[in-house]
């Protein structure tokens, strides 16, 4: 464990925490509207409460989860579509590579925003739209990543020896490329967590993520916006959990990635 | 080099076509259409076919495919089905705020990033800047848009809230009033993510042998940076200026939303609420083909500044 | 060779960092002079609004935006529908119902001009009633002005129309038709009309000018120049009120934000009267909602009042029936289903459901539906009925709900006036099926007075109260804020009509 990591989960730990705890306790039910339309903060309600008198704290804990899930579902899908794309591509011929990556450059061109609206207008609001799209966006990415990782890998004169020696490609994937590729990859999908929920938050903001029932620390900031000047914590509490939450996944990626090739340690 | 240009920009217009003909389908495959954004409740069965005859959205989809490449083959994307504008007339109205905001939000992140990259990179780690860049990373930029309103224009009165001048850029200072927060609270966003990518450029030239001869042949540090480091430097920094040029698009989409900027923007997010094909296709084509041109520009402009790039693309079929 | 590169390359970025430089001290500088800027020409009215046309035309599918904008400002009917409800003469000066009632004969205020200059003649007006009749029309009035035989026009000054059956409310239906002008323009992109404005610029998705018109024939708008500004936000809209960027907002989302602000009186906030709905709307067609006894426990469940209260913070009012105060039939209904949580178990026992019922409720996903789905559902939960949320976009709503009629019960905004007349018709998505009541509404529309047309629609909305055809949550308010120095605005943005002319600024 080096410093960064530990920062890095230590930022972590609070949020998960936080979700963990809404699983089983809130202050109040989410559903519950007995808190007064738009009570400031107090003993009551640490953070006030909504239009519909509903407890900001449970939300805001609520929204944990839905971060939380968002990100490492997110992440789980440009995974599963990225690797493979990219492994394909890395072992395809020249021209099926070509195309394939002119595909993922006229992918990664298309702004995440505008897959998520496709998505969101394809199969209505929710959730699940929000995190396939996030997904899908993060996934040409890691595509590329991946057959640029695949092609270095492949290049390396142990591969053609081995290849010269009869191994057959399956065993060359799992033998050779994966264990090779995998720290850099594993760095990639803890970045790629942070900017998960990021993207979701602000689709979310933009009134394109998930609709109510669920809850969202984007819409909780969007909301916020109301009732800034009666109690502006809730504008800054959602928020500075999600700085912590992104910022934790960033800095958990940069210390896996000094624990992976300790010569960084050296030079940085 | 020219035979390195045409095959660059035959693949990108062979992209943007695949792009555009791929969106054309999705898009028609989405249920509901533009007839019901232009009827209401009160509308009857006849009134929605008479609707959905006049746009064309009742053809089978290649003949409209066809129909459109047509009109697009004369630089004529069509007209909205929603405010029957021509889409180009739209889209340019557009652009007054969302270029401007980009570039100059760009621009400034550029002028926070390389300064406080270098320096960094040079007098060792700064724990401050460390921690502002984390934070910079971390934070979603339509919030530090939120907070930067509250502060500056709610509380403190300095500068408009949102909106953009009737008149537009008739009077630059009041466009540009409104677009001071904007453009603020995107650089402060975007400089977080330049200046890691400056900060280890820079690193990478310091550790070279030809800065220490420099500074063994006795030039000071800040003129050996700026004769040899600089450059060096800048040659890695500049691909990524371009994507990066890209996600500043993005995040000023986001941004135009929290300040009630009439961009580009909201103008696709109400396209798609209201099926409004026309005008969708006529912004990612557009956008699109910004973000494949930055690249292209980032590209030839890296092999301008590394020499051995340059001899690869003599070399190169 | 080398040196020679590097050289440029410095010589490039040390442009490059001046102009960035510079960008950044413009835009620096900017915020301090655009404070002291001197304003061209007379300041102009800022309107708030959060409904943007979606084009010019309110026959071309220009929406509530064009009727808040246009209507009364840039384009005058030959009636008007004032902000109280009332139906008064405009372009037509005077007119003539034959005995049987079924021959109007209007004639034509002279001397009107269009803003181009071209004179209204009674082709003008043909014209403009056969646009809302054509096949092409985008009209929500096309099927109430369906009753239109023929339109002639015998002289310039004179149109005669004839009706295929009587009509009481044709008149008030004239006031939302806009006379246009004949001549060859799309009236989506181009205004040609003869109000006290004329249209001078519209920049998309954001502002829209309206400039005074000199050759209007009536009393000159008060103020020269009248700016809408659009917002996608009531927040956004809230903001710029609280910074001056607008002076008064058609439509205010969230009053009790401002509030807060207004302990030295700054703002005016003034309540009025609108006709939009807030339906739970049940299937009447299918179980358990086929059942008025069930329909009656849901209504007498849900406390409407306290609804109300979350979402608006006091203002609006909760109305028992499809009809608004401003609405001569308009009676007290909402002792008709109480909310009394005893009384909607006792329904429920009744129809055979002691122990309560599951249902799917479909809930558009935008504001505030989903707010109101879960308050529904806390409700119910207190009579043991269970609510589904199903959340669903606009566009499936409108196939799903609205044409194939597949749903339990849903929430929706309906927002037009006097659309009680589609409890007549059993094909309406909501499919109330109650021939007493089709009945009652088509004999109000051919009657032969206002009297007799005010008692039947009466008991069309006290049957359709009795009958829990719909549970009619609440009507929400219009709120007009505006800046204390602000006057003369409409306060109750009937029909989503928003008069300008009449506003001045001290």
């Amino acid at each position: 464990m080096n410093r960064t990591l530990v920062i890095g989960c230590a930022l972590l730990a609070p949020i998960v925490a936080l979700a963990a705890v809404s699983l089983a306790w809130t202050p109040y039910g989410p559903a519950d509207t007995t808190g007064g339309r738009l009570t400031p903060p107090g003993a009551a309600h640490l953070l006030g409460t909504d239009r519909l008198g509903r407890d900001l704290l449970t939300l805001v804990m609520i929204g944990a989860r839905t971060a939380l899930t968002t990100g490492v579902l997110a992440v789980a899908i440009s995974a599963l579509i990225g690797v493979a794309g990219g492994l394909a591509a890395g072992f395809a011929g020249r021209l099926a590579d070509d195309v394939l990556a002119a595909a993922l450059d006229i992918l990664i061109a298309f702004p995440a925003l505008i897959l998520a609206l496709l998505v969101v207008a394809a199969v209505r609001p929710s959730l699940f739209a929000t995190v396939l799209a996030i997904g899908l966006a993060m996934s040409a990415v890691l595509a590329r990543l991946t057959r640029a990782l695949v092609k270095g890998v492949l290049a390396q004169d142990y591969i053609t020896a081995s290849r010269a020696s009869g191994t057959s490609w399956p065993r060359i994937v799992t033998g050779h490329v994966l264990p090779n590729i995998w720290p850099a990859l594993s760095v990639n999908l803890a970045l790629q967590l942070g900017l998960a929920v990021l993207a979701e938050a602000s689709l979310a903001y933009l009134g394109l993520g998930a609709p109510q029932p669920d809850i969202s620390w984007g819409r909780l900031l969007r909301e916020a916006q109301a009732t800034v000047f009666t109690s502006p914590i809730s504008l800054i509490a959602p928020g500075l959990l999600l700085a912590m939450l992104v910022a934790g996944a960033n800095l958990a990626a940069q210390g896996l990635r000094l624990a992976a090739d300790p010569a960084l340690r050296v030079t940085r | 080099m020219l035979a390195y240009l045409a095959r660059r920009t035959l693949l990108l217009a062979a992209s943007l076509l695949v792009a555009s003909a791929v969106l054309f389908v999705l898009l028609r495959l989405l249920p509901g259409d533009a007839a019901t954004t232009l009827l209401s409740l009160d509308a009857d069965a006849g009134q929605v076919a008479a609707v959905r005859r006049e746009l064309g959205v009742d053809r089978p989809i290649p003949g409209q495919f066809a129909i459109w490449l047509d009109h697009l083959a004369r630089l004529d994307f069509g007209r909205s089905f929603v405010s029957r504008a021509p889409v180009g007339e739209e889209i340019a109205a557009r652009l007054d705020v969302t270029i401007p905001l980009t570039l100059m939000a760009f621009a400034l992140a550029v002028v926070i990033a390389i300064p406080a990259g270098v320096r960094t990179a040079a007098r060792g780690r700064s724990w401050v800047l460390a921690a502002l860049t984390q934070l910079g990373l971390a934070v979603p930029v339509f919030w530090v848009g939120m907070l930067l309103m509250n502060v500056f224009a709610l509380r403190l009165r300095w500068l408009p809230a949102g909106g953009f001048p009737p008149d537009g850029w008739a009077d630059p200072m009041a466009a540009l009033a409104c677009l001071a927060l904007p453009v603020l609270t995107v650089a402060l966003v975007m400089s977080a993510v330049l200046v890691r990518y400056v900060h280890s450029a820079t690193l990478d030239v310091l550790d070279s042998g030809y800065l220490r001869t420099a500074r063994a042949l006795g030039a000071s540090f800040p003129a050996a940076m700026w004769r040899h480091g600089l450059r060096n430097a800048a040659a890695p920094v500049v691909p990524i200026l371009g994507i990066e040029l890209a996600t500043t698009f993005v995040g000023a989409v986001v941004v135009e939303d929290v300040f009630a900027l009439p961009g580009l923007g909201g103008l696709l997010v109400r396209a798609f609420e209201r099926h409004d094909y026309p005008v969708i296709q006529g912004v990612l084509a557009l956008s699109t083909f910004a973000v494949l041109a930055a690249g292209f520009l980032a590209d030839l402009l890296q092999r301008l500044l590394d020499p051995r790039l340059r001899r690869s693309i003599a070399g190169s079929p | 060779m080398k040196q020679q590169g590097t050289a440029l390359t410095g010589l490039c970025l040390t442009r490059l960092t001046v102009v960035f430089s510079a960008l950044a001290l413009i835009a620096g500088l900017a915020s301090c002079a655009a404070r002291t800027a001197e304003p061209r020409g007379e300041i102009p009215l800022n309107v708030g609004s959060l409904y943007e046309p979606q084009n010019l035309d309110n026959v071309g599918g220009g929406g509530q935006g064009a009727t808040e904008a246009l209507a009364g400002n840039v384009y005058e009917g030959l009636f008007k529908i004032t902000d109280s409800g009332a139906v008064e003469k405009s372009l037509a000066e005077s007119y003539l119902t034959a005995p049987d009632g079924l021959t109007y004969t209007f004639h034509l205020r002279p001397g009107v001009r269009f803003h181009s200059g071209d004179p209204l003649t009674a082709a003008d007006v043909k014209y403009s009633l056969e646009r809302i009749l054509a096949a092409s029309s985008k009209s929500s009035r096309k099927s109430s002005l369906g009753v239109i035989k023929t339109i002639a026009a015998p002289d310039d000054t004179t149109v005669v129309v004839t009706l295929s059956s009587k009509s009481i409310s044709f008149v008030y239906n004239l006031g939302f038709v806009w006379i246009v002008n004949d001549k060859d323009t799309d009236p989506a992109t181009q205004e040609d009309g003869t109000g006290p404005y004329r249209l001078a610029e519209w920049r998309r998705g954001a502002t829209l000018t309206l400039t005074r018109s000199d050759r209007y024939w009536g009393a000159p708008a008060k103020s020269a120049r009248v700016v809408f500004h659009y917002f996608t936000d009531a927040a956004a809209m809230n903001n710029a009120l609280l910074t001056g960027a607008v002076d008064v907002v058609t439509s205010e989302q969230s009053p009790d934000a401002l509030a807060q602000f207004n302990q030295d009186h700054s703002f005016t906030i003034s309540e009025g009267r609108s006709t939009t709905k807030l339906l739970l709307a049940f299937n009447d067609r299918v179980p358990p909602f086929n059942d008025a006894r069930i329909r009656r426990a849901v209504s007498s469940a849900i406390d409407d009042h306290k609804l109300l209260n979350a979402i608006w913070n006091g203002h609006g009012m909760v109305i028992g029936s499809m009809v608004p105060p401003t609405d001569p039939w308009y009676e007290d209904l909402t002792g008709v289903n109480p909310y009394d949580v005893a009384l909607a178990k006792r329904l429920l026992t009744e129809a055979g459901k002691p122990s309560g019922f599951t249902f799917t409720l479909d809930t558009p996903t935008y504001d505030p539906h989903p707010t109101i789905a879960a308050f529904v559902v806390s409700e119910l939960a207190k009579v043991g009925i269970t609510a589904k949320i199903n959340s669903i976009s606009a566009d499936e709503w409108y196939s799903k709900v609205f044409q194939k009629h597949d749903f339990t019960a849903t929430l929706q905004e309906h927002v037009n006036d006097r659309d009680i007349r589609w409890y007549a018709d059993p094909n309406f998505y909501w499919g109330y099926d109650n021939k007493k009541v089709s009945d009652w509404v088509i004999r109000s529309e051919s009657a032969g007075s206002a009297e007799e047309q005010i008692e039947l629609l009466r008991k069309v909305a006290r049957q359709i109260a009795e009958d829990a055809a719909s549970d009619w949550l609440y009507l929400n308010p219009q709120i007009v804020v505006s800046a204390s120095k602000v006057t003369g605005y409409p306060v109750n943005g009937l029909n989503a009509q928003f008069f300008v002319y009449d506003i001045v600024k001290r």
